[in-house]
Formats: structure tokens, C-alpha cells, sequence
């Protein structure tokens, strides 16, 4: 069943797509095989969706530790922000005075400690006062957003670039500026990004600490009999989910963008993650696959902004967020074996994914 | 700071605060029959972008705001489908409708970006006669529109219903202890299916009531920027009582509109960017503060919610 069931929901969002294209008097049929053909049908197309892609691997992890232990870091997209503020900021103040590669693993570095720092405060919170997470993470990216764009298009800032008429950031020294990989757009922030999966995925299932993050996110009861703290894993899942995405800003700086740009960043990248992490079941190599799949869809929207009826881009986050919705609902399936009403059903558990208790216990 | 734009900012704090009162009024009906609905945000964007749409079309701020409320009860019917039917998780379910809300509303809205309303589709003033003359209240209550008024009417009506009547009473027993619920015989996912409907169709009349009342044009971009979620918080902090949820919305209203009111003062120090920061800030703040008093800390949260049920089974 399992693979069956996000091509469906994959089937079923592009039907519910079409049928909004047609609302709005676009022909789905033109519109989706630009879609397709932008995405995955060229070379460069498949480049470009791996561009795309590789933020979303780790703002999809960043959603997928978290997850795990059953918390919910809405607050990757800020997260990110903060990130690439800071890996920027460092990459910038250091300018040319450091040899590439110790500049480009400092400014990687600089993105993770934006991130976690900015997770901090709900993190504590969190771990300390029960403080819902939820809504302070996600207002938190509202804060990012401003204060990014403070930095940027509202004052005459470090990050800005002090010459050019529009408004923009201040362009990073060459020494942190990441290698490209062969003569494609693709940049070492793929590789980043896969190294990171990898050690999401040796943390989860060969350290003690994955172990115990198993046991927490199963049953806290539990976790608390064999002595394990609530208060550190809470707050190691955050900081860590913060590192993460804090790396994808500092990515962007550095292989994309090449300055702190506030268009680049503002994409709901961090928004996607949790979709990301979503469809992959909370599985990091599922992550890489779900993240291509969502990358594609993104720079199939890109694409379609061009074609001369000038399709919305937008079409592409509303895929997103109806993909969402029928693979949440096809967890059913995987979860249970249905038998029709008239028949009792017996839960199968132990899905990561299955409906969690919320909520009552945290005002 | 002089006397007429303290009252000019308060009533702008009033109408600010309405959308956010609605939405929060919304989610207590949805959370108290034990059901999370994070989506608001973007059932609000769905709904504004529909009530521009029919109103701009017909003419009618009445008909866009029906058209608005209906096409968000739309998605709220979704995520009642997907939590109460498949048990999914409804944190997730909620995220979904935010980004699908955000993705379709901007689809939707991209050819009339910047397009103001049409006048005649614009919600009308309406004084309260008598009462208007009041000084300071008169133009900050009694100055506004059927909408703020109908407000009121509704936190009234809502305290009443879940409180003082049997109905109301089913409610509450569904969002504490459903399986207690069930067993004395109530419908429960009838009722969690109503009541995420009723929660959606305010959070429609919320963005409805931002773009009939509060801006001038459709921006995707302007429209919620986060608003549904500060309604969420407000639930919290109002402990699931709609009355709390008014008065907080309307403080609410003050962050929101404080920027423009300190602008209007004179006030230029401070960067525009700092004081749109305000309101989150605040949300932020407030929520810590709350969970920081042991004894408030689980004041009003149905026990049951965001606990997805099956019957015989535990």
C-alpha cells in the first residue's frame, strides 16, 4: 500500500488542480505537461529542479527531527531567514581573508548558529514552560521576515550594498562563494545538503541519542521511566531542527544568491519542509526523494510564469498543499486495513506519522 | 499625542481587532467540540480573495462576504473530513489548509493584484444613534460598522450557547471526554463536523471583513500576514471563552494599528520594520507569560482536543 499511496495523492492534488486551472481558464492539460517538461523532461530541467530541490532536503529534515519526538517547529522558514543573515553577515566580515575552504565551512557554520539561535527562545520555552510551539514558532517567521527586510530595503545596513540604486545585499567575498559542481548550476550545497541527510540518518538509528529519541517520540511516559529528559531531548530536537535550517539559508548565500537576497529567501522554503518531511514519513532518505518531487513542482511554477497566458506560479504551492492533504488522508490506508463500516477495524500502529495527541496538555 | 488621534487610533484598533475577534471566536467553536484547526490563516486568505472577487462582481459586500464565509466552510469541511473521518493528524491537516489556502488565494488573486474594491462593494458605516454621542466611546464603539456590532452580538451569542444551553453543553462534553460523550448518546462527529464548519465560516467573515473594510485593495501579500495565527493565540490567552477572545482581539487591534497612530505622532526613530514586529512580539511574549503561571496554565483547553476518535478503541 505504501508506495501506492503518495503517487495517489500526487494523482488526486493534480485533479483538484486542474480543476482551478479550468476555473480560472487556463487548460490543465498544456499546463501540467509544461509542468512536466520543465521539471524533470531536459537535462537542465532536472538540474534546475536539483537546485531547487536542495534547500527542501533540509528544511524537510529540519521538519523531520522535530517531528520525531512530536514537536512542531513551524519556524524553519525563519529559521532559515536568520541563517542566512548571519552566514552572510560572517561571510562578509571575514571578506577574502580566509582561504575558501575554511570560508565556506565558516559561513555553513555561521547559517547553523543563526538557526539555533533563533529557535532558541521557543525551544526554552518549550522544554521549560510547556509553551505552545506551534504559534510562537510560527510568528517568529513573521519577525525574520521584517527584520531581513529591515536589513535589506529598510536601512542603510552592513548587509546592504552600499553602491547600485535598488536596493540589495552586499555581495559575499569569492572565497565563500561555494564551488559549482562541473559546469552546472548545481553547487556544493547539494552535497551539503546530502551529508546532512546522511547524518540525520546515522543519528536517528546508530546513536544512543536517535535511540532515545525513538523511545520519547513513541511515548514520553516511557522516555521518563528509563530516565530519559524531556527537558534536553525537547530542547536538542529544536536546536538541531534549527541547525538545519539555518544551513538551508546559509546555502542560499552562498551558492545561489551570493548576498543576502530577501527574494531568493522569501519562498516558503520552510513552509515546504513540512511537507516534505511529511510525505516522507519522517524517513531522511525519503526526504531527498520527496524534496526533488516538490523541487520540481516549484520550478515547474517558475516555468509557467513565462508561458504567454502567464499561468500563476502560484499553482505550484497550492499543488503543494493539496499533495499534503491526500497524502495526511492516505495515511489511513497505510495505517489501517480498511474493512467497510459494517465490519469493525483493528488499528495497525507504530507509523510515525499517526494522529498525535495535542494540544490539551500545553496552554 | 492629542485627544482626536488617541480616539482615531482606538477606533482603528476597534476595526482592526474585528477580523481577528471573528477568526478567534471562529476556532473557539472548532476547539471546543475538541477539534484543532491551524488552518485559519489560510481559510481567512481563501475567504478574502473569494469576497473580493463576488463583491467586486456584484456589487454587494453582503453577497461577497456569504460567497467568502462559504468558499473557507469549504476547506474547514476538508480538514473536518480529514480529522474526523480519516483520524489524521490534525496539526498537519491544519498546515495543509494554510498552505493550500496561501497557494490558491494568491492563484486566484494574481490577475487583480492591486485592483482596488469597487466603492459600491465596500461594507457601509453604520453609527449607533444616541449612543454615537458619547465622547471617546461614542466614535470608538459606536462609530464603526454592522460588522463590529454583529461582533459583539455573536461573543454574546456564543457565550450563551456554550454555556447556558443543552446544545452547548453536548459541545463541551464532545471537546472534554468524547468517549464519555458518545456513550450518553451524542452525536460526536456530527457535532465536531458542525462546529469546524461554523469555526470556518468565521474565519471566511474575517477575511472577508479585511477586504470589505480594512483594505483598499487586494494584496496577497497585505491580506492576513499572519493574523490567523495571532486568532489562534487569542484563543489561548482568552482560555476558550469568546468574551476574552473580543476584548483580546481588540487590544490586538491597538499592536496592529500602534505603528500608524506613532507615525501620525511624529515618531520616526523607530523603523517601520520594528513596529510591524509588535504584534507577533507581543503574541509571543504573552503566550510565555501565560505558560509561566502554573495554575492558569491548562485554564479552558478542552481535553479532548486535537485527539482524533474511534469508538471502541483506545
Amino acid at each position: 500500500m505504501y508506495p501506492l499511496a503518495p503517487a495517489a495523492a500526487v494523482l488526486l492534488a493534480l485533479m483538484v488542480g486542474a480543476f482551478f486551472l479550468v476555473v480560472a481558464g487556463h487548460d490543465p492539460i498544456t499546463v501540467y505537461r509544461v509542468m512536466m517538461r520543465s521539471s524533470f523532461g531536459s537535462t537542465p530541467a532536472v538540474i534546475n529542479t536539483l537546485v531547487s530541490a536542495t534547500p527542501l532536503i533540509l528544511t524537510g529534515l529540519a521538519a523531520l527531527v522535530c517531528f520525531r519526538v512530536r514537536l512542531w517547529n513551524i519556524g524553519a522558514e525563519g529559521q532559515l531567514y536568520v541563517g542566512a543573515i548571519l552566514a552572510s553577515g560572517v561571510a562578509l566580515w571575514f571578506g577574502d581573508r580566509l582561504g575558501a575552504p575554511i570560508a565556506i565551512t565558516v559561513t555553513i557554520f555561521a547559517g547553523a548558529l543563526g538557526g539555533t539561535l533563533f529557535v532558541a527562545l521557543p525551544a526554552l520555552a518549550r522544554s521549560w514552560l510547556g509553551t505552545n510551539e506551534i504559534i510562537t514558532t510560527l510568528l517568529l517567521n513573521f519577525v525574520a521576515l521584517l527584520l531581513m527586510n529591515w536589513l535589506i530595503f529598510g536601512s542603510r545596513s552592513y548587509w546592504r550594498d552600499p553602491v547600485g540604486t535598488f536596493p540589495q545585499g552586499k555581495r559575499i567575498p569569492s572565497a565563500a562563494e561555494f564551488p559549482r559542481l562541473g559546469d552546472t548550476r548545481l553547487h556544493l550545497g547539494l552535497l551539503v545538503a546530502l551529508v546532512a541527510v546522511l547524518l540525520v540518518w546515522l543519528m536517528l538509528t546508530r546513536t544512543r541519542f536517535g535511540f532515545h529519541m525513538r523511545v520519547f517520540g513513541d511515548s514520553e511516559k516511557a522516555a521518563r521511566y528509563v530516565g530519559i529528559s524531556a527537558r534536553r531531548m525537547i530542547l536538542m530536537a529544536f536546536l538541531i531542527s534549527g541547525a538545519l535550517a539555518g544551513v538551508a539559508g546559509a546555502i542560499d548565500v552562498g551558492g545561489l544568491s551570493r548576498r543576502l537576497d530577501p527574494n531568493s529567501l522569501a519562498i516558503g522554503l520552510g513552509y515546504a519542509g513540512i511537507i516534505v518531511a511529511a510525505l516522507s514519513r519522517l524517513n531522511p532518505g525519503g526526504v531527498v526523494l520527496v524534496a526533488i518531487l516538490i523541487g520540481g513542482v516549484r520550478n515547474a511554477g517558475t516555468a509557467l510564469q513565462a508561458l504567454p497566458e502567464r499561468v500563476p506560479m502560484e499553482i505550484a504551492v497550492m499543488l503543494e498543499g493539496a499533495i499534503l492533504i491526500f497524502a495526511l488522508s492516505s495515511e489511513v490506508f497505510i495505517r489501517y486495513r480498511i474493512r467497510w463500516p459494517w465490519s469493525a477495524h483493528r488499528a495497525i500502529t507504530g507509523s510515525p506519522f499517526a494522529a498525535i495527541p495535542t494540544g490539551g496538555d500545553r496552554a | 499625542m492629542n485627544e482626536s488621534l488617541i480616539t482615531l487610533t482606538l477606533a482603528a484598533a476597534v476595526a482592526a481587532g474585528t477580523p481577528l475577534a471573528l477568526a478567534a471566536i471562529g476556532e473557539i467553536i472548532t476547539q471546543r467540540a475538541g477539534i484543532l484547526n491551524l488552518g485559519v490563516e489560510g481559510m481567512m486568505l481563501l475567504g478574502a480573495v473569494t469576497t473580493f472577487l463576488t463583491a467586486n462582481a456584484t456589487g454587494s459586500p453582503w453577497v461577497g462576504m456569504v460567497a467568502g464565509a462559504t468558499s473557507a466552510a469549504l476547506l474547514a469541511a476538508t480538514h473536518a473530513f480529514v480529522s474526523i473521518s480519516l483520524r489524521a493528524n490534525q496539526i498537519v491537516s491544519g498546515l495543509a489548509l494554510v498552505i493550500f489556502g496561501i497557494g490558491l488565494s494568491t492563484f486566484l488573486g494574481r490577475p487583480i493584484e492591486g485592483v482596488p474594491l469597487d466603492p459600491t462593494a465596500r461594507l457601509p458605516g453604520a453609527t449607533v444613534p444616541g449612543l454615537k454621542d458619547i465622547p471617546v466611546l461614542g466614535p470608538v464603539l459606536f462609530s464603526q460598522d454592522v460588522v463590529v456590532y454583529a461582533t459583539w452580538v455573536l461573543a454574546a451569542a456564543t457565550a450563551l450557547y456554550l454555556f447556558r444551553t443543552r446544545p452547548g453543553l453536548s459541545v463541551r462534553a464532545v471537546g472534554e471526554s468524547i468517549s464519555t460523550a458518545d456513550a450518553m448518546g451524542i452525536r460526536v462527529a456530527a457535532i465536531r463536523y458542525a462546529h469546524t464548519i461554523v469555526g470556518g465560516m468565521l474565519a471566511g467573515g474575517a477575511g472577508a471583513y479585511l477586504i470589505l473594510a480594512l483594505l483598499p485593495s487586494w494584496s496577497q501579500a497585505a491580506t492576513t500576514n499572519g493574523r490567523g495565527f495571532i486568532a489562534i493565540a487569542l484563543v489561548v490567552f482568552a482560555s476558550w471563552r469568546p468574551w476574552r477572545a473580543l476584548v483580546g482581539a481588540y487590544v490586538f487591534g491597538l499592536a496592529l494599528r500602534a505603528n500608524f497612530a506613532l507615525q501620525a505622532a511624529g515618531v520616526t526613530t523607530i523603523s517601520a520594520e520594528f513596529l510591524a514586529m509588535a504584534p507577533y512580539l507581543l503574541t509571543i511574549l504573552l503566550l510565555i507569560a501565560l505558560s509561566m503561571s502554573d495554575t492558569r496554565r491548562r485554564a479552558g483547553a478542552p481535553e479532548a482536543l486535537g485527539l482524533p476518535y474511534a469508538r471502541e478503541e483506545r
